[in-house]
Formats: structure tokens, C-alpha cells, sequence
């Protein structure tokens, strides 16, 4: 029986070394082909081309040594098994290829033919075996994040079942109610709402896992947001009997995050703390700059509840970690909340960590990345180490016509985003990512480095880019405005870095100030977990 | 003053009922379809003033439902509130896309859900009286 030929590529410099191998190669029982590189750029080039059945290497080459010849290879051919030619001097870092992923080494003064033979053939069979492990292994991982979507989308239609004929019912669309029979059917309701909240849940954990969760950066407010956040589960904590505090540092710069997402995260973690505190207890949020690393937020969650012992601590934020002392039936979840949270965090730039002690309390803590202004602004407004003359603060709103918006009007923003920065001058003019706001207005803000004058002309020209935004026409309006940019003093003896800073800081009280929330209420009802609802 | 006509696709019986007595009692008048055939003959013989419908249909989904309005000239006008069992970052996008007017992702809540149906409804005549 004839055995398949094998595909060899020799990489190795010493024409000596390099001519006894192959003739150990030849010698051998199997029929085998040698193709031969003695340097690292043309093995690489020839792995490129015709991927060999086995790769032997020798890891000092005239163009690569050591660890790094192996990394290249790895990063250029990670499905070719390789084997490691050593020499008696250097059979550690062989060693070492054999923990990065190398199959086996030899040593090249004690290569005999069968040895080589044999390396050979386990190199490529283990090679074969590794690759159809990783293979089921994602397979499965697939079909278990199939699963759970399917899963979370079947389970939702009698959900929404129960939960449409329980608000009828309490709504009172269908006869008057006892307060008794009131009663069950909020309890019913309430569990209704937890278990939507899982099936939520699953499949944002399912999402975080296969790494399918997005992220909208955006200039962010943290007071605002946890302002926001707080006053959603203001009634809940007050249903408890626990007080819900706010304490955060009003000046504290705008971050660089997604709003929605850290909203989550402070929901997540605010409703966590009322849930582990018991009545007349506090649960309270602070915020301010990180005290390690002053260009990210820190963000807390402290609570007086029952603490967290230290073993837990390790395991909390751990896919299905549940409190194995908890014995109140309204604690009880999937165990995916910390989780998740801690996985929108880390997508951000930031991290998460918790410190408690057990009976005296616990502190969630995370951070964000600060947004800095000054950096993007520097090569907008500095011209031959100067500040500009002028400077123009150009203003854009959006303002949809219906509450809520008509048609995708997140997208129509991020459209319109687009077309504003085709109405700017890139080495002149920045458009500052988009803020947050508590309500469905969008406003976009432009430092232009041109005077009143000019931003008259830009103002035109953005009007007339989003008269062409035809999805815009019927559902919102466009408002185009624009104010001068007090510019700092320069006689003042103060560094153009410092002068720079002092411009950031004004735009941003100017784009503060412009998208302070009207009215935080409007919005607060939106997220809760409403009750049934009487048409009001 | 004439009611406003809704007409409300789905295939789960129970969930058409419950959507019918909501609007009902919000005074809006209803009309039926099960499946996204019927959901296009329906359209064509009342003229509703908004649609409701889900994405997940037999005979025709949703979005073949949404295409089929788009190209007739006389029915692309009607509004169409998406509601579905649905995960939105999947299938939202392509919604809005086909012409829906919003999206929703069941359970949706009934107050943001009638909100949207006022916003959207065309304003030819006034809103309807809100019941006490």
C-alpha cells in the first residue's frame, strides 16, 4: 500500500545541518518531499504559498532568533504542525516553542531517521487532532448561543401573553377588580416582569459571550446619567424602605462611553444594592475622578446591606454565581447581571471590582475612560503655536416632529452626523462626538476656527446637506445655530497647553449648558418596568 | 368624528384578542389578519389607518408583508408598527429599512406602544378621547 507523499519545508541556515536532514528525510520509510528556506522571509513566503503537511524549524536564523522565529511562524501558519530543530546549547527555547504550540523538537546531532520519521508523523496527527477539537469545541459554542436565542425568542410569545391579559385585567378593560383579586394579579405581573427580565438577560449574556454586543461611544455625562438612573429606581427603593442617594462630582468631564450601556451597568448595580439592603438602610452613588488614573471616571454603588464574604467576592462577577445564602425569592435571578455588567464595562475601557466587608456593607466600583477634549482640539485650534484668532461654536439640533420619533430616528441622527462632517474642514474644524440627552433630540456641536462671518457660510452649507436628508422630512426639523468662542487671554503668561485646556473647558460649559436635561421625568417612566398601563 | 382604523397582524390568537380589547378600549376600531397573505388582502379591503404586525408569520413574513405595502402606492402611506418576538438587533435595522414606522420587541409595554400608535397615526383626524 502506498502512503501519501508528506510535504516537508525545511527551514534552517546551516547548508551542513540542513543537507543531513534531508538525507535522513530520504532515508526514511515514508515518501516524503523537502522543500528548503534558509532564511525566516522565504520559509514564511513559501508556508504562504503552499502550506507543507510539516514544518521543521531551526529557531536561529540570519533574520530571526530565538522565541520570535516561533511567534512569526505561529502568526503566519497556526494550523501547520511544526517540529523544533534544536542544537545542544538551545534545547530550552525549544522548550519554550513546545508551550507556545510547537508539537516536538529535536536535537539535530542525534537525529536518526525512524526518530525523524516518527516525530514527523505524531507532529501531524496531534496537529489533526487539536484542529477538530477546536472545531467541535466551536461548534458547540455556536449551537449553544443558537439554542439560547431560540430559546429567549420562543419563551417570549406567552410571556407577552400573560403579560397583555394581566395589565387588561388590572387595567380594569374587563370588569371591576376586588382589591384582593388586585392583589394576586400584581404578584402575577411582578413575576411576569422577572422573567422577561431573565429571558433579557440570556440573551444579552449569549451576545456578550460570542463578543456580538455593540457599542455607540459618545460623550457622555455621568452626573446626568446617574441622576437619570437613580430616579428610575427611586420607587423601588422607596417600596423598601431603603434611601437611594446621589453624590457625584457636578464638574466631574464627560466620558467616553455608551450611554445606554452604562445606564445599564448602573441600573444593574443600583437595583443590586437596594435588592442586598435591608429597609432603612442606603444605597448611594458617587462619582468622581479616579484617584489612580485621573484620565478615567470612577463610578460607585455603595450599599449598607449585607456585605459580600471574601470567597465570594472572586466568583461574583462569574456567569451563574448566585448568593448561595440568599433566601428571599425576589434575590433570585439567572445570576447573569454582574456578568453582563461586567462585561459592558470592560467593552467600554474601564474595569470593575467590588470591596466589602461581610455585615458592614458592600462597594461597586467601575470606571470609563475620561473624553478629552483638549487632545482632539489641539491640532483643530493651535496654528504655528498659536491659538487661532477666532473661534465659532456651530450648533446643530434635531428635533423630531412626534413623541416618541417616527422612523429609525436613531439612524436618521447618525446619518445626519455624517453629513455634518462632510460640511467641515478637517485640519480646521472638529465635530465633537454627539452628548447625551435625556430625551430624543439630538444635538450635534462643531468648533470651527473661522469667525461669525464664516460660520454664517458653514450654516448654509450644513442647512442645505441635511435638506437632502430625505428621511428627515416629515418626522423632525433642523435647527442651525452658532455662537463665538470666548478665547482665553494670551498675554496672560499662560502655556499654550494651558490656553488649549481653557478652550476645552468653555466648549464644554457651552455644550453642558446647551444639553442640560429639560426635564429628567420626561424620559425616567421609559426603561422601567411598567406596570400595567391605565391610558392616562 | 370617525374611528381610527388598526389593523392587527398575528398569528397567535390569544395575542390578537389582547391587542384588540387594549385598542378597543382606547377607542380605536380593529380589524384581523392571522397570517401575511391575509394580512395583504386585509390591507387592501379596509384601508386601516395603521398596521400592527409581527414579523414571525406563516404564508409570507412580516417583512414580505412590509415589502408588498412599500410597492403599492395606496397603501405605502399606512403606518406599520412592528411587534415582534424578535431580537431588535437582528431584525430592527432591516425593519425600518422595509419601511416600518417603529419597532417594538414583545412584551412591549402598552404605554409606550399606544404612545407610538398615537404618534404615528396620520392626523387627518383628531387623536382619539382618552377613556377616564
Amino acid at each position: 500500500m502506498s502512503e501519501p507523499t508528506t510535504h516537508v519545508l525545511l527551514i534552517e541556515d546551516n547548508p551542513g545541518d540542513a543537507d543531513l536532514i534531508r538525507l535522513r528525510l530520504v532515508e526514511g520509510k515514508s515518501p516524503v518531499d523537502v522543500s528548503c528556506a534558509h532564511r525566516l522571509a522565504d520559509g514564511l513566503a513559501s508556508l504562504a504559498q503552499k502550506p507543507p503537511s510539516v514544518l521543521l524549524l531551526d529557531l536561529n536564523l540570519p533574520d530571526s532568533q530565538g522565541a520570535d522565529t516561533y511567534r512569526r511562524v505561529l502568526e503566519k501558519a497556526p494550523n501547520v504542525p511544526v517540529v523544533i530543530l534544536s542544537g545542544q546549547d538551545d534545547e530550552e527555547l525549544a522548550i519554550n516553542a513546545l508551550h507556545q504550540g510547537a508539537q516536538d523538537y529535536l536535537v539535530k546531532d542525534a537525529i536518526t531517521s525512524g526518530g525523524l520519521d516518527r516525530a514527523m508523523r505524531y507532529a501531524v496527527e496531534r496537529q489533526a487532532l487539536l484542529r477538530s477539537l477546536e472545531m467541535s469545541r466551536k461548534q458547540q459554542l455556536e449551537f449553544k448561543n443558537k439554542f439560547l436565542s431560540h430559546v429567549s425568542h420562543e419563551l417570549r410569545t406567552p410571556l407577552t401573553c400573560i403579560h397583555q391579559f394581566v395589565t387588561i385585567l388590572l387595567d380594569g378593560l374587563a370588569g371591576e377588580l376586588t382589591p384582593e383579586q388586585r392583589e394576586h394579579l400584581t404578584t402575577v405581573l411582578k413575576s411576569a416582569n422577572q422573567l422577561g427580565a431573565m429571558v433579557r438577560d440570556l440573551l444579552e449574556a449569549t451576545r456578550a459571550e460570542s463578543g456580538k454586543i455593540r457599542i455607540e461611544r459618545r460623550c457622555v455625562s455621568i452626573p446626568d446619567l446617574a441622576r437619570l438612573a437613580v430616579t428610575m429606581l427611586q420607587a423601588a427603593a422607596r417600596e423598601k424602605r431603603v434611601g437611594l442617594e446621589l453624590g457625584v462630582d457636578a464638574a466631574l468631564p464627560f466620558v467616553h462611553g455608551d450611554p445606554d450601556r452604562i445606564l445599564e451597568v448602573l441600573i444593574n448595580l443600583i437595583d443590586n444594592g437596594i435588592k442586598f439592603t435591608p429597609p432603612e438602610g442606603a444605597v448611594t452613588v458617587q462619582a468622581s475622578r479616579a484617584l489612580m488614573d485621573p484620565d478615567f471616571a470612577c463610578i460607585s454603588v455603595v450599599d449598607t446591606g449585607c456585605g459580600i464574604p471574601p470567597e465570594a467576592r472572586a466568583l461574583i462577577f462569574e456567569r451563574l454565581y448566585q448568593d448561595p445564602n440568599a433566601i428571599d425569592d425576589n434575590r433570585k435571578g439567572l445570576g447573569l447581571g454582574l456578568f453582563i455588567t461586567k462585561e459592558l464595562v470592560e467593552l467600554q475601557g474601564g474595569r470593575i471590582w467590588v470591596a466589602s466587608e461581610p455585615g458592614q456593607g458592600s462597594t461597586f466600583s467601575f470606571t470609563l475612560p475620561l473624553y478629552s477634549l483638549a487632545k482632539l482640539l489641539t491640532p483643530v485650534i493651535v496654528h504655528e503655536q498659536r491659538l487661532r484668532e477666532s473661534l465659532v461654536l456651530v450648533r446643530v439640533d434635531l428635533l423630531p416632529r412626534t413623541r416618541p420619533p417616527r422612523g429609525n430616528w436613531k439612524d436618521i441622527c447618525s446619518r445626519a452626523l455624517e453629513l455634518l462632517q462632510r460640511c467641515v474642514y478637517l485640519d480646521k474644524d472638529l465635530v465633537l462626538p454627539p452628548m447625551t440627552s435625556s430625551g430624543p433630540e439630538q444635538t450635534f456641536f462643531t468648533v470651527a476656527s473661522t469667525d461669525m462671518r464664516g460660520a454664517e457660510i458653514m450654516m448654509t452649507r450644513i442647512r442645505e446637506q441635511m435638506s437632502q436628508l430625505t428621511e428627515l422630512k416629515g418626522n423632525g426639523d433642523c435647527m442651525v445655530s452658532a455662537t463665538a468662542v470666548p478665547l482665553p487671554d494670551s498675554q496672560g503668561g499662560r502655556s499654550l497647553e494651558e490656553q488649549v485646556q481653557g478652550v476645552a473647558d468653555c466648549v464644554t460649559e457651552m455644550a453642558r449648558i446647551a444639553t442640560r436635561p429639560r426635564r429628567v421625568s420626561d424620559s425616567a417612566g421609559k426603561s422601567m418596568e411598567n406596570a400595567g398601563h391605565a391610558p392616562a | 368624528m370617525s374611528t381610527q382604523k388598526i389593523l392587527i397582524v398575528d398569528d397567535d390568537a390569544n395575542l390578537r384578542q389582547a391587542l384588540r380589547l387594549r385598542l378597543r378600549a382606547n377607542h380605536y376600531d380593529t380589524v384581523h389578519a392571522v397570517d401575511g397573505y391575509s394580512a395583504i388582502a386585509q390591507a387592501y379591503k379596509e384601508r386601516p389607518d395603521l398596521i400592527i404586525l409581527d414579523l414571525g408569520l406563516p404564508a409570507g413574513d412580516g417583512f414580505v408583508v412590509l415589502d408588498r405595502l412599500q410597492r403599492d402606492d395606496k397603501l405605502s402611506d399606512i403606518p406599520v408598527v412592528v411587534l415582534t418576538a424578535r431580537d431588535p438587533q437582528s431584525s430592527e435595522e432591516r425593519a425600518f429599512a422595509a419601511g416600518a414606522t417603529a419597532f417594538f420587541q414583545k412584551p412591549a409595554d402598552n404605554g409606550e406602544l399606544l404612545d407610538m400608535i398615537r404618534a404615528a397615526l396620520p392626523r387627518t383626524s383628531p387623536p382619539p378621547a382618552m377613556p377616564s
